[in-house]
């Protein structure tokens, strides 16, 4: 497997563990190789205020389930119950079955909040955000740069992005 | 994930990918990735697992303590136990109708008792009810199909509707608990219920559809797996 400069890896490698035709669905799945390094320093674990992102094309239930290759997102604020997310990533090359039985299995919200509780963190985001996944990155920039304006417009420094 | 880690870390965030596929974050090579050998689904591994889903959540976090200039790829060295299964898993019910409506009426009450247990669920994405999702793809390709309702072009709506008959199933399968794998659920579903047959004849009758678009689903519906071909 070419491995790209200067990233750190060690030798566990697990998509051979995935059943055909995924895994040569997954294989080829057209990767960008950004040139570009953009780091933003961290800030100190007590000044982190944390937001996520997911692929799994969530939704608030009553909201328009997103489509293959949808270019938009859904902000899902904390006041939104566990049982109005619906996942519209409809997709058979992965799981839900996990997510049906714990929401946190995908979007780990209840977890942040308890990171916070405790001081590991300075605060869980008001507002969490998904994509649909398999959308092409390109797609996704203008609407990844306007959601990444928003955490920043309300506090957020770090960004947990979670794909299924 | 990784296209937008690079976007949001321009834009003057700290990112961190928890990465299922490992190869991709190899090649995109986002600022700092966590590889979690969990099954695909399940980012934060185990259901109802506050310590692990903790663990894994810590890990990510940890990596932004890293001094590095470069992309940075690590490995959660946890495994779940999610694949081994549930032995003592059955379906809370007996399913013995001899027709899917009857069927899914049977399975209304379980799917009633596995709400209070889990205490919420995410059926709802087509907009139906349990019955009525069935009746829609039963009747689809039929001479007298129901009526779609407004705000979704009909061959969407029969893939989000067979995605709520199977998280109908799946949810009610978990009704007395339990904590059976992905693949003891989907054994269950595609092999021993109406449901799943109806799904599976769906698919096969929408690969020979008229409809390009309803062809087009037709790959989408079912796992690969679990297509007749396999089964």
């Amino acid at each position: 497997m070419a491995q790209a400069a200067g990233v750190r890896v060690t030798d566990m490698v697990r998509l051979n563990d995935i059943p055909e035709p995924e895994r040569s669905y997954m294989a080829e799945l057209e990767c960008i190789p950004y040139k570009h390094k953009p780091f933003t320093k961290a800030v100190a674990p007590n000044q982190r205020h944390v937001a996520i992102v997911s692929s799994a094309g969530l939704i608030i239930r009553g909201q328009r389930p997103m489509l293959s290759n949808d270019a938009g997102y859904r902000s899902i604020a904390a006041d939104v119950a566990n049982s109005d997310i619906l996942c519209s990533h409809v997709s058979v090359n992965f799981d839900r079955t996990g997510f049906q039985q714990d929401i946190n299995v995908m979007l780990p919200r209840d977890r942040l909040n308890e990171l916070e509780a405790d001081g590991s963190i300075a605060k869980a985001a008001d507002t969490h955000y998904a994509f649909m996944g398999a959308t092409h990155p390109d797609e996704l920039e203008d609407k990844a740069r306007e959601v990444g304006r928003s955490m920043l417009a309300l506090g957020v420094n770090t960004v947990v992005l979670a794909p299924v | 994930m990784s296209g937008l880690a690079h976007f949001l870390e321009d834009e003057g965030l700290s990112t961190i990918v928890v990465a299922l596929v490992r190869e991709h974050v190899v090649k995109m090579s986002p600022p700092r990735a966590l590889w979690v050998p969990f099954e695909m689904g399940r980012p934060f591994a185990t259901p109802d697992d506050v310590e692990l889903q903790q663990r894994v959540l810590k890990a990510a976090l940890a990596l932004l303590d890293e001094p590095t200039s470069e992309p940075l790829l690590q490995n959660f060295a946890e495994e779940s136990s999610d694949l081994q299964g549930d032995l003592n898993w059955g379906f809370p019910g007996k399913l013995d109708a001899d027709s899917v409506i009857a069927e899914a009426q049977s399975v209304l009450p379980i799917w009633h008792k596995a709400q209070t247990r889990i205490n919420r669920t995410s059926f709802g994405i087509s907009g139906f009810s349990p019955e009525a999702a069935i009746e829609f793809i039963h009747r689809y390709l039929s001479p007298d199909p129901m009526p779609n309702p407004k705000g979704m072009a009909p061959v969407s709506r029969a893939r989000f509707t067979i995605d709520d008959i199977k998280v109908f199933y799946f949810e009610a399968a978990l009704a007395n608990g339990g904590r059976p794998s992905s693949f003891q659920l989907n054994e269950w579903f595609w092999k021993q219920t109406l449901a799943g047959k109806m799904i599976l004849d769906f698919q096969d009758a929408a690969r020979l559809s008229n409809d390009k678009n309803l062809r087009l689903i037709a790959g989408s519906l079912v796992p690969p797996e679990c297509t007749y071909e396999y089964l």
